[in-house]
């Protein structure tokens, strides 16, 4: 299974050459809303734009790892509202210590990356397809735990946690410290590892790893479990922020994800998922983010306008990546 | 996974229709008034917006082929929907512009992401899913700034008509529906235009060495979901006496699951129209039979979910037997 390079573009427009489409519209963008709103290039700014991504990169970094491996998980942003669930109600109902409740938020990821393994793996159900099912299962028995959809506040919550969020470390904030840590683990393990090659490799081909004797199965059942994980603690840092969780607040990141993973893809020649491609996809979704918010949209205008920026940026990288 | 023998290979996909039928009988004895005409009736209506989102899906399904990754899928055909309603309710109930403007535009917004869809599928190289998810995204911002991501009610008579009207004792808009699904069972498979987009959903290559024209097909299939997706807006404004923000989700849930039950039902264990408006009707069927035992609206969404699971899975199994 391949997400990336569909049979069904033969005779299509001819590729432009590699990743200068990409790199000219990222830079084109800046460019455009430096002339626009003249704020959105000070410092300040800019510091907010990595603040304002740190949540997303980590979900983005997830993705990264599934659709590396030949799949698309729509449940991160489930994987990240049981982080948040988990690690509040640790904190609320049981009183839990601060670490105690962010390994909760974690072991709810697990959870959810457990379901989407034992579909993927033992039912052998498409990734989408499954992905799919976890997100509607997730998102109404989020409902039913809230009965509607309520949030779940915790205004008591131990001031560690709630640095996680909003803490400031050395003059950067917790949240981007915590952010750039799990990038390494990913950069580490994604490009620099023989397990990450391995990862590639079944989702370039998977029946030629299989062939090769690499534990295809067990390999993406630990990615799932792994991915959902990351999620979740984006998740549980998400409830230290607003020291609540809110249902279904995962929703709004997931095309965001998918968009910063295929964006970040269609920078590399061979047009693979690679976690530094994510960091640039991802920091230009903040920035698109940020320029709308400066240039004083209201948030159905940003919809709009945002929704159209992921589909041209999408388009763009797809027609990119695109090989005969 | 212990190879599974022939017996199990067949019964295996049947799974998802046992446990569907003993759902629906289970209800039946819970609720007996889910046999009165009435329900019966509400059950059709309920599940008109979903039947005409399948006719779409289950088209785009058979001209890309089965495999949901690189085959055919678009989910962006419950955003067309809603974005046509949106753009219904709000320039009949803000603008004041006339219903058949209004349902003009409201079409023409639909086939455009119909059409950018195909752009992108055919020209652009993206995968259906990719391309879908993408365009469904712009859609549904476009809506919530169409509509102020508000609930808008209407009074507008067509809408009124096609939720009220009834002749002996059968919603009008049923019997405007189901000209429309013998239209597209004709087109399908009565015509040589269905038999060509059928035959580049069974082997491309073939098709296209027989000189079929296969993206000409691919590119109309996806425009003909979208105004699927057109005509079921209405019918959403009609089931929900206007524009209610956050109906594709549900839309999307029963669309899925719908259209790939519907598979169950024939014999290949393929994607059918006709499989998948039974699907659809039966998970009305399911919804209504739900609601009138008590079962709160989440658990039912829940079960939705855990149901497609249990679809693909026994499919996936079956398949994965058989190779």
């Amino acid at each position: 299974m391949n997400l990336i390079t569909p049979r069904l573009a033969r005779h299509a427009l001819p590729r432009p050459p590699q990743a200068l489409l990409s790199c000219l519209t990222l830079g084109g963008v800046f460019v455009l809303f430096a002339w626009l709103v003249p704020p959105f290039l000070q410092w300040d700014n800019l510091r907010n734009i990595v603040d304002g991504s740190a949540l997303l990169l980590i979900l983005a970094l997830g993705m990264t790892l599934i659709v590396a491996i030949g799949g698309i998980d729509l449940s991160v942003c489930i994987a990240f509202d049981m982080g948040a669930a988990f690690a509040i109600v640790a904190l609320k109902d049981y009183q839990l210590a601060w670490y105690l409740a962010v390994l909760a938020g974690i072991a709810g990821g697990v959870l959810v990356g457990l379901l989407n393994a034992l579909l993927v793996v033992r039912l052998s159900i498409s990734p989408f397809l499954a992905t799919l099912g976890t997100f509607f299962i997730g998102s109404s028995v989020q409902r039913i735990f809230t009965h509607g959809g309520g949030p779940i506040s915790f205004r008591e919550a131990p001031l560690e946690f709630q640095n996680l969020a909003v803490g400031v470390l050395g003059g950067v904030p917790v949240k981007v410290w915590l952010a750039g840590a799990v990038l390494l683990v990913y950069f580490v393990l994604l490009e620099r590892s023989i397990l990450g090659q391995r990862i590639h490799a079944i989702g370039m081909q998977k029946s030629a790893a299989q062939h090769a004797g690499m534990r295809v199965g067990a390999i993406v059942f630990a990615a799932f479990v792994f991915a959902s994980a990351t999620c979740a603690l984006g998740g549980t840092i998400a409830s230290a922020n607003m020291q609540m969780f809110t249902p279904m607040a995962g929703h709004a990141y997931l095309l965001n994800a998918i968009a910063a993973v295929f964006i970040g893809a269609s920078l590399r020649a061979n047009g693979r998922p690679h976690v530094l491609g994510t960091l640039l996809g991802t920091l230009f979704l903040g920035m698109v983010a940020n320029g709308f918010n400066l240039m004083g949209l209201e948030p159905n205008e940003k919809a709009a306008a945002a929704g159209l920026v992921l589909l041209l940026a999408l388009s763009l990288s797809a027609w990119q990546q695109r090989r005969r | 996974m212990p190879t599974l023998n022939a017996l199990q290979r067949h019964a295996l996909p049947s799974l998802p229709l046992v446990i569907f039928s003993a759902l629906l009988l289970y209800l039946a004895l819970q609720a007996p008034v889910l046999l009165e005409p009435y329900t019966l009736n509400l059950i059709l209506r309920q599940s008109l917006p979903t039947v005409l989102v399948c006719l779409g899906l289950a088209t785009v399904v058979m001209v890309c082929g089965d495999d949901a990754v690189a085959g055919g899928i678009d989910l962006s055909i419950p955003a067309s929907a809603v974005l046509a309603a949106g753009i219904v309710a709000s320039q009949v109930a803000h603008h004041g512009t006339p219903i058949a403007w209004a349902v003009a535009m409201a079409f023409a917004a639909a086939l455009l992401v119909g059409g950018v869809v195909a752009t992108l599928v055919v020209l652009v190289g993206m995968t259906p899913l990719l391309a879908s998810l993408a365009s469904s995204v712009a859609a549904l911002g476009i809506t919530k700034w169409v509509v102020d991501n508000r609930r808008i009610n209407l009074s507008e008579p067509l809408i009124v008509y096609l939720r009220d009207a009834e002749l002996g004792g059968v919603s009008v808009s049923v019997l405007w529906v189901l000209p429309a699904v013998l239209l597209f069972y004709f087109l399908l498979h009565r015509t040589r235009w269905g038999m060509n987009l059928q035959a580049v959903g069974g082997n491309r290559d073939a098709a296209e060495l027989s000189g079929i024209a296969a993206r000409r097909f691919i590119a109309q299939a996806f425009v003909l979901a979208a105004a699927t997706g057109a005509g079921a807006a209405l019918l959403l404004l009609a089931r929900g006496s206007g524009f209610t923000p956050g109906s594709e989700e549900n839309l999307l849930l029963e669309m899925v699951l719908a259209t790939y039950l519907g598979a169950a039902f024939s014999p290949r264990r393929v994607v059918t129209l006709w499989g998948a408006v039974l699907g659809a009707v039966l998970v009305s069927a399911l919804s209504v039979g739900f609601k009138s035992i008590g079962v709160d609206i989440f658990w039912t969404g829940c079960i939705k979910g855990a149901l497609i699971l249990l679809v693909v899975a026994s499919s996936a199994l079956a398949r994965k037997s058989a190779a």
